[in-house]
């Protein structure tokens, strides 16, 4: 919470490298003067709130295929990190294979927002509100990350570390996100709950995908993701053995809602307190695994 | 009342014409205020604030600011004098010895550009010894709070406001009507109830700004968004120790008011710091984040209500005590607490009172005029006790309602007699469609479903001799144009307007210009664009500029033909007799005049029409027990109802249908008459599910549309249906009143005994969050923890 | 701090404009080339009255850079209608009554085209959610959504 804000962005020097290898390398020469930047839609408000002032504004879209969006049937979908969110939702192959990330992305702000929101930059700003996290996570995405050292793989479910903070280093840019091809028969829902019906950031958000996984004792594997309930986006471990341990039905259902309650440490915040989050953990994981549960049987 | 005077053709009045303004709003050529440019001499003005809710300032250092290159002018508290408000001057444009909220204006800056604005700003070192606030208004009313305007008995204050020097309490309204306290005795129902209604704020889409230039002569023009251009250029020159002919207020299209831009506030800042810079134009635009606790915010109110009854349900007595939290500076929240009190039954017949509203200062931002001016926070609480007695005794609500609102004739609480009013039938409509007495059952098992009604009245609340004025020319082409000082804020007073002007004079509606933006140097004299007194007053002002330059065309026409004024009338533009059946356009005349029937020379000349409107008989009240002839001009009435569902999952509220009637004296533009109830239901259901400013030891918590919700185009009810009642106002344009405000007034009571009748739980005051609801259901055991 | 020397089409015009690098696309419209039609309410992308199109899509216009913007085709309130009439967006508002006090309007307006563009017959929440972020304190949002729904009827009427 900030009362003064600056009537105007704060003055920065606007950089536009040409290639990723030029702007690692900028970024990796000011690592305390220089952040990457996709849509913006995060750092100008925080530059404005007075919590970030970079000297460099890096403009990291624009670079090397980061506007890609490519659905192979094998290998399965790349975002490239400039990818909008508007472009996701419009997607035929993200509609019909990830759908759960589609849905995501619909419940992030506004359609103007969106058009320059995107999936990347929601990931690499690690708000543990984060709507579109997980789903990522959910549909275990990799990120392609650029650094000095030249491109790797890092994979999403390690690279959360706190509010805001991830395992990227100075000179790193993420170029894009990836995700193999779901699941068979898998079935995802996010329940968000906001203090507007649409817009809002996440009090609590639950994010939920389901798949038949005959290897299992309940013959089904759930991945249970939860949002503005912990310092990172939190997965909701017990909670998804239980269902895959004990037959699906009500009464497990209820039991894996309560343990995905259980795990989530919410804060008090001006949003919501610890305990009504806690609650709503509870509530809406139970929803949504009967979302997720009567899609699957069908 | 119809008019005698008025013409006898087709009438604009009471048909829905377009906005005047659509077609400019629509192509972006519409002008507001920060949308005038001013060349590269315009200066960019920012304000040092006080980071502390009290605190004594010690030392304020503007030497490095002033170095600063690009800084034009620094100023403090020491560079002015004097105290500026409308009602109780009792603040000051920059703080001398001590601030009173966080956000008190200490110095400010102006500069080439925005960004060395806000370097300057920390630059400049202020030291300040920390005092205890005051940041709950009955510890602020009690001899224990720390006293904030040691100097209260020295303000200059309106007569009809009474501060209490060496308290914290700036106004002390009293109602002491009948006997209170033997007729508790004769009530077979009573109830007492406790209310918290926290601070909101307007948030219009457009933020405050104001430029102001001041020329080498000393001469002040400001351009800004205002509500009140003549109350500004009165207060500011007034306090500058200018005369008021020397300060011009250029004030262009407002992006939304509700009270947020009446009076002073901000404006004042740019002025002071603008005779500094004589000929740089200076802008002060204020961030979201200073409009969220800077600008004026709702008071917040503390309201005890105690109630009784006999078991026919009439009601026998009211015992009503509000703690206003006024905030800093009362100047104008002062005559909230006062038309608070002297509404303070409801729109209900109550022959025993006891009524006390303390305004109270606090170290919270400034309480200013909203939308309903107290009125939608006194029904908040008021209208729930009401469905409470009638539970008690075991009667329906409406029937309750039915029995006691207020009818033609009725004893109002300052002893006077009511008008004639709607209130009634605006119930029975009210009740009728939201179908009052039939529970549908819920949409989903995990639902809960109920329906609540409120009743409501307001009167404008202002000075008993409020004027307005209004002039009338004609153009060659037979176009009208009409002067007017009132204020387009959204609401259509140009529109209404100059539907009023086309009616009165005789011309179409499309004929009519308005003449804009309002410019206190041309436009005629409006005391401000508030209260919802616009429709009523400035109407009354057009119809006797109307009738004014109608009388002079009639006369010239009728000494032209050798007729009789009375013979002739103007249609559509035409001056015809009835008797000779001869016609003549009044463009043909309204400049030139007509030639002499001799034909040696002429007669008449330009056509110009005045007209000014005040109320002539409202009198002063008791100050010890609220009673008199005539409080208020006149009360505004209606009703709302609510049906929602309850989520039980997540608490969410759902609202499935609302209705508003209202009692509009005459509904001059129909469809505007509707857009304002629909707007301020939305209005009203943002007020009762999300909004609040959320203080914590004086600090706003949640200053941005981040944090503080207000309704989307996403959170409708399924269905919303206004209805209009028309009981005419004897003193109106066309029997019409005002609606702006009151169409938020019932929503948030309407809404809570909604929520009761689905869960049976009742709350200390809104937001009707779902946590609250959610937390309450829990502790109800009405869902599982 | 850098300026940078941009190209741009705004409403079909060619612009050359010399702009610091943190000057947003709102404040070059409306400072640097005068369309003022595009408000500013709040500088932080979440009321949406600085809404324009930029390359055909809707953008808070407060959270672009101007920078960003060399190259691309910016469209604003003052862009919408033709020559000869208004777009239907413009017409249906003023007929629908979804005007009051006229600052959220251009951002409104904005988003609505962008919709009918994508969407030519949308339903009532279709037009609902796609103007979630545009905050509007005056009218309820009702009557701008009646607009949106006549809007469309024109505009099939008009193809």
């Amino acid at each position: 919470m900030t009362t003064h804000t600056h009537p105007t962005l704060p003055e920065f020097d606007y950089i536009q490298p040409k290639t990723l290898a030029e702007a690692s390398q900028f970024l990796a020469q000011h690592p305390d003067e220089a952040r990457p930047f996709l849509g913006g839609t995060d750092v100008f408000v925080r530059m404005r709130d007075g919590f970030l002032t970079p000297k460099f504004l890096v403009d990291v879209k624009n670079l090397d295929g980061t506007n890609d969006l490519r659905f192979d049937p094998q290998a399965g979908l790349t975002l490239g990190a400039a990818v909008n969110m508007n472009r996701v939702i419009a997607s035929p192959d993200v509609q019909e294979h990830y759908p759960l990330l589609a849905e995501a992305c619909r419940l992030v702000a506004s359609y103007q927002l969106r058009t320059r929101a995107t999936v990347v930059g929601n990931i690499c700003n690690a708000s543990p509100a984060g709507d579109t996290i997980g789903a990522c996570l959910a549909l275990d995405g990799v990120l392609h990350v650029h650094g000095t050292g030249g491109l790797r793989r890092e994979p999403l479910a390690t690279f959360f570390l706190g509010p805001g903070k991830t395992t990227l280093k100075p000179g790193d840019i993420v170029t894009a996100v990836s995700f193999p091809v779901p699941p068979k028969g898998c079935a995802g829902a996010y329940l968000k709950l906001g203090r507007n019906k649409l817009s809002d950031l996440s009090l609590v958000g639950v994010t939920v995908l389901g798949s038949p996984d005959p290897g299992l004792p309940s013959r089904f594997r759930f991945r249970i993701v939860l949002a503005s309930v912990a310092p990172v986006p939190l997965v909701a471990a017990q909670a998804e053995a239980v269902l895959a341990e004990r037959a699906v039905a009500p009464e497990s259902i209820r039991q894996a809602a309560q343990l995905a309650s259980e795990a989530s440490t919410p804060i008090d915040d001006v949003r919501a307190s610890a305990r009504y989050r806690k609650l709503m953990v509870r509530n809406l994981t139970e929803m949504a695994l009967t979302e997720v549960w009567k899609k699957l049987q069908k | 009342m119809e008019k005698t005077n008025t013409p006898k053709s087709h009438s604009p009045v009471g048909e829905s014409k377009p906005r005047i303004d659509a077609r400019e709003k629509v192509t972006g050529a519409a002008l507001y205020a920060d949308d005038i440019q001013f060349g590269n001499k315009l200066l960019h003005a920012r304000i040092k604030r006080s980071p502390y809710p009290h605190a004594r300032i010690k030392k304020v250092d503007l030497t490095r600011a002033r170095a600063l290159p690009g800084v034009k002018a620094v100023v403090s508290g020491e560079d002015f004098s004097g105290y500026i408000g409308l009602y109780l001057k009792d603040r000051q444009i920059f703080c001398r010895e001590r601030t009173r909220y966080v956000g008190d204006p200490v110095a400010g800056v102006a500069a080439i550009n925005p960004e060395i604005a806000e370097k300057a700003l920390g630059l400049i070192e202020v030291e300040y010894e920390v005092l205890e606030p005051v940041l709950n208004p009955e510890f602020g009313a009690s001899p224990q709070a720390p006293l904030l305007h040691p100097d209260l008995g020295q303000y200059v204050v309106a007569s009809f406001i009474l501060p209490r020097p060496g308290s914290n309490i700036s106004n002390h309204f009293k109602i002491r009507k009948g006997d209170v306290a033997s007729a508790w005795k004769k009530c077979a129902a009573v109830i007492e109830r406790k209310y918290r209604i926290p601070h909101i704020q307007h948030a219009p889409l457009e933020p405050h700004v104001a430029i102001a230039k001041v020329d080498e002569s000393g001469e002040v023009t400001l351009w800004d968004s205002s509500q009140s251009p003549f109350a500004q250029r009165d207060l500011i020159a007034e306090t500058l120790g200018i005369s008021q002919s020397e300060m011009r207020v250029i004030a262009p299209l407002v992006g939304g008011g509700f009270g947020g831009k009446a009076g002073v506030s901000m404006e004042s800042l740019a002025v002071a710091i603008a005779t500094k810079v004589k000929g740089y134009p200076v802008k002060l635009l204020l961030t979201r984040e200073e409009e969220f606790y800077t600008a004026f915010v709702r008071q917040g109110l503390v309201a005890t209500f105690k109630m009784g009854c006999d078991k026919n349900g009439r009601l026998l007595a009211m015992e009503n005590t509000f703690y206003w939290d006024g905030g800093a500076y009362t100047e104008y929240g002062v005559n909230i607490t006062r038309a608070a009190g002297y509404s303070c039954t409801g729109p209900y017949e109550v022959p025993n009172i006891k009524a006390d509203s303390y305004c109270v200062y606090t170290n919270h931002p400034v309480g200013g005029p909203m939308r309903g001016f107290g009125m939608p926070e006194m029904h908040a609480g008021l209208e729930q006790c009401i469905d409470e007695l009638a539970l008690q005794i075991g009667m329906d609500a409406v029937e309750f309602r039915r029995r006691n609102c207020l009818k033609g004739g009725s004893i109002l609480p300052t002893g006077g007699k009511m008008h004639p009013t709607g209130l009634s039938e605006c119930l029975e409509k009210a009740a009728e469609a939201i179908d009052w007495g039939k529970k549908a059952p819920p949409t989903a098992p995990n639902k809960r479903r109920g329906k609540g009604l409120a009743l409501m009245w307001k009167a404008p609340a202002m000075p008993g001799n409020a004027g307005s004025s209004a002039w009338i020319e004609l153009a060659e082409d037979g176009m009208l144009t009409l002067g007017v000082g009132c204020q387009d804020i959204g609401q259509g007073a140009f529109t209404v307007a100059a539907q009023m002007a086309a009616a009165a004079f005789g011309v179409p509606y499309e004929s009519v210009r308005v003449a804009t933006p309002v410019d206190t140097r041309y436009s005629p004299y409006e005391w401000q664009t508030v209260a919802s007194r616009i429709t009523w007053s400035t109407g009354n002002a057009i119809i006797n500029a109307a009738h004014d330059a109608r009388q002079q065309v009639l006369d010239l026409v009728a000494k032209a033909w050798d007729e009789t004024p009375a013979d002739l009338d103007i249609v559509n533009g035409m001056v015809v007799s009835f008797k000779s059946e001869r016609e003549i356009p009044v463009k043909d005349l309204a400049i030139k005049g007509l030639p002499k029937a001799d034909g040696k020379g002429w007669m008449g000349g330009p056509i110009i029409g005045r007209g000014n409107f005040m109320p002539a008989d409202v009198t002063g009240l008791d100050p010890e027990t609220g009673q008199g002839e005539k409080a208020v001009v006149h009360y505004t009435t209606g009703a709302q109802a609510i049906e929602l569902e309850v989520d039980l999952d997540t608490g969410r509220i759902d609202i499935l249908k609302g209705v508003a009637a209202f009692d509009v004296g005459k509904a001059i533009n129909p469809d505007m008459v509707k857009a304002q109830m629909e707007g301020g239901l939305i209005q009203g259901i943002s007020s009762a599910l999300f909004e609040c400013l959320q203080l914590k030891d004086g600090v706003v918590q949640n200053p941005s549309f981040v944090d503080y919700r207000i309704a989307t185009s996403a959170d409708l009810p399924k269905s919303v249906q206004s209805i209009i009642v028309e009981v005419p106002q004897d003193d109106g344009p066309w029997g019409a009143r005002g609606i702006g405000e009151h169409s938020m007034v019932p929503t948030i009571p309407a809404i809570a005994n909604a929520i009761y009748d689905a869960i049976g739980i009742r709350f200390e005051g809104p937001p009707f969050t779902a946590e609250k609801i959610y937390l309450a259901m829990l502790e109800a055991g009405i869902v599982k923890g | 701090m850098a300026f940078h020397e941009i190209k741009l089409t705004v409403n079909g015009g060619l612009e050359q404009v010399r702009i610091p690098s943190n000057m947003t696309l709102l404040r070059m419209l409306r400072e640097s080339l005068a369309l003022t039609g595009t408000k500013n309410g709040c500088s932080a992308g979440e009321c949406g009255a600085c809404t324009v199109l930029l390359n055909g899509e809707p953008v808070n216009s407060c959270m672009v850079l101007a920078v960003e913007c060399d190259g691309a085709e910016v469209v604003t309130v003052e862009g919408l209608a033709g020559d000869q009439q208004l777009d239907p967006v413009q017409e249906a508002i003023i007929h629908s009554g979804g005007v009051q006090c006229g600052f959220c309007t251009p951002g409104v307006l904005i988003s609505s085209r962008a919709l009918l563009d994508r969407n030519p017959d949308p339903s009532e929440e279709e037009i609902s959610e796609a103007l979630v972020g545009n905050l509007c304190r005056c009218t309820g949002y009702i009557r701008i959504i009646e607009g949106v729904k006549e809007a469309a009827r024109i505009q099939t009427a008009r193809s």
